[in-house]
């Protein structure tokens, strides 16, 4: 009120803000001290990484996000001057912000390392690596209806009862998605019941599957016109997301990646190898069943495997080949092991060549 | 009237300017051109470089039904905060009372509070096992429905409408309800007719405003509703799906129907000064 209290309001604010700033820059100055100390002390072995602040740029998958975190803060403490910046999407998103929207990251880490090759060669690279693995499983919590009696024999028996809610992520912008498909096709053959695909995904969706030349092709249509039954199921943009919706019990069940369902300690029913999309070994199996996107791209099923790649744009391609070298050295590895994605070993290029030489020693 | 003359003052005396108003008058440009080049880049390269993809954008199906339906729900959470927001607007506005401001903070707390956050909450508590969607579960399904849509646009835009509102009704001179209390109205009568009237200009705009920024919300409506596809939504998945050259024609068509309203709006409320006090 009067012009005394004023100044009273004023200086409790600019105390408090200086109190704010003052907390996060001791935080900031004390890693930084950290970091010099730490610098000093490995000078003689850090030759590649430079002494002046850098940032480093990764796209990421979203279901990378656990193990890059992990990854991001090892590289920090080896490389105290660099800033590691993650931006986590779809794996399509990753790509497409580098080819669509011309940003710059130093390194791109898909969700499906086929996706490099189609997307992004040879404008943007014209290498990468498969680095690690995963599968899909059926997620799902204590509080899902039959939690108690869901097994790899009957889990579809459960998806198609009428009071059970599921989800998968959107086709059309998520391998998560494509592959949500592939495994309900493929699961036709194994448990020999040929209505498992209409009964949880063609009846509920838009989406209608053909069948041509021994060969199943899942039609997607643009996603505006999915029209998912949102009684029955839930469809999200990117697999990540479903994972809250489970959570707090919005759906029952969820198609995702075995180390989603590690990282958030979620329960899961381990699908058979054979339907999995896991295994090498059952790659001709998986190649019967495609998806056909909305943009008309045709999406093969395949084993899942991670693949890196350093953008032609990069900003710090060297910065880039240190992170990857961690990603590949055992302590990499490790962080893979323990989120559930078991790394490959070692990792397959499809061009020696063109891989940066450092890397070459690695593969 | 008294602001009038003072700007024709200051632009027509032979006087050279005052420096501080150059300074000021640069900056302002600066802000102006920042939105505006923004704004007007993306129309014209579109308008020039493509315009049939604008065109048959414009004549999609899907894309007229997304956008008619961001600017249906909006309007509903538009309605929806008028009713809930004039009451509190009033009340804050004429009463003082323990926790006022504290009061005060919670109703705009949406405004700073990241959207995707906001989505994340209220699909907790709007959710098939919330505190409010578990209750009204057999009812109404709010993920991935309408409803959800709507209640992600409230919770969003509702404070841009009661705190107009508010400010409207804080400009009108309780003197005057007095008045007509006095002459015998009762207070329902003296709140529609005295005081509603003369704080019409900033019902008016408080409602665009609400309006506006439920039509281009994405952030928390993608959360709790993916399904049914609004405008910004389709944008993000086309974006998605096909990049950007097909996402940006229903980008420039939404911006071009939500500048049409806002500009039509503004025309038709220009008149209703005869009713501010000033």
């Amino acid at each position: 009120m009067t012009i005394n209290d004023h100044i009273i309001t004023i200086l409790t604010i600019s105390l408090l803000l200086v109190a704010i700033f003052s907390v996060t820059g001791c935080v900031d100055n004390e890693t930084t001290k950290d970091g010099e100390a730490d610098n000093q002390g490995t000078t003689a072995t850090q030759t590649t990484a430079s002494d002046e602040e850098a940032i480093l740029k990764i796209f990421h998958a979203g279901s990378l996000s656990v193990p890059m975190a992990e990854l991001e803060e090892k590289f920090e403490t080896l490389h105290p001057n660099v800033d590691v910046q993650r931006e986590p999407a779809g794996s399509r998103a990753c790509i497409q912000k580098i080819t669509e929207l011309e940003k710059q990251s130093d390194i791109l880490a898909s969700a499906d390392y086929t996706l490099i090759p189609t997307m992004m060669m040879p404008e943007y690279t014209n290498w990468y690596l498969a680095f690690a693995k995963n599968q899909i499983v059926i997620a799902y919590t204590d509080d899902s209806k039959y939690s108690s009696e869901v097994n790899s024999d009957n889990w579809y028996e459960i998806l198609r009862r009428p009071d059970v809610t599921f989800g998968f992520s959107n086709p059309n912008d998520d391998p998560c998605g494509y592959r949500s498909v592939m495994v309900t096709q493929l699961s036709e053959a194994h448990y020999a019941d040929e209505s498992i695909f209409d009964d949880l995904m063609g009846d509920n969706t838009a989406i209608t599957m053909t069948f041509e030349n021994g060969t199943y092709t899942a039609v997607m249509p643009a996603s505006e016109y999915i029209e998912p039954n949102t009684k029955k199921m839930m469809m999200r943009s990117m697999e990540v997301e479903l994972s809250s919706a489970l959570e707090i019990g919005e759906i029952d069940y969820f198609y995702i990646y075995r180390s989603v369902a590690v990282q958030h300690g979620f329960k899961f029913v381990e699908l058979p190898p054979q339907i999995d999309l896991s295994s090498v070994d059952y790659a001709d199996e998986y190649n019967t069943v495609r998806v056909r996107t909305a943009d008309g791209k045709i999406v093969v099923g395949t084993p899942i495997v991670y693949g890196i790649t350093i953008p032609d744009n990069a900003m710090q391609p060297e910065l880039g080949i240190e992170f990857i070298k961690l990603l590949l050295s055992a302590d990499g590895q490790n962080v893979f092991i323990n989120n559930g994605q078991p790394p490959i070993v070692p990792a397959v290029t499809n061009d020696l060549e063109n891989v940066p030489a450092e890397l070459r020693a690695l593969l | 009237m008294f602001k009038i003359k003072q700007t024709r003052h200051m632009f027509t005396s032979r006087k050279a300017p005052e420096p501080l108003m150059l300074v000021f008058l640069f900056l302002a440009l600066v802000l102006l051109l920042f939105v505006a080049v923004t704004l007007a880049n993306m129309v014209i390269e579109q308008v020039v470089t493509d315009l049939p993809a604008l065109i048959s954008a414009a004549c999609e199906k899907s894309v007229i039904k997304s956008i008619s339906l961001s600017m249906y729900a909006g309007l509903v959470a538009t309605l929806i905060s008028l009713v809930l927001g004039i009451p509190a607007a009033y009340i804050l506005a004429r009463k003082d009372f323990f926790a006022k401001g504290f009061v005060e903070s919670v109703l705009d707390i949406p405004v700073v509070v990241p959207h995707t956050v906001a989505g994340i909450a209220l699909l907790t508590i709007f959710g098939a096992n919330g505190l409010i969607g578990a209750p009204l579960e057999s009812y109404i399904q709010f993920r991935d429905a309408f409803a959800g849509i709507v209640i992600a646009m409230l919770f969003v835009s509702a404070p841009f409408l009661t705190n107009s509102v508010r400010e409207g009704f804080q400009n009108i001179d309780p003197r005057l309800e007095n008045t007509a209390r006095s002459l015998g109205a009762p207070m329902w009568k003296a709140f529609l007719f005295v005081t509603l009237p003369l704080a019409a200009r900033h019902i008016m705009a408080g409602s665009i405003m609400c309006w506006a920024r439920a039509i281009s919300e994405f952030g928390a409506v993608v959360i709790i509703a993916y399904y049914p596809m609004i405008g910004p939504t389709l944008v993000y998945d086309r974006y998605l799906s096909y990049g950007l050259s097909a996402s940006r024609p229903i980008a420039v068509l939404l911006i071009l129907v939500t500048l049409t309203i806002f500009i039509a709006v503004r025309l038709i409320s220009a008149g209703w000064r005869i009713y501010d006090k000033d």
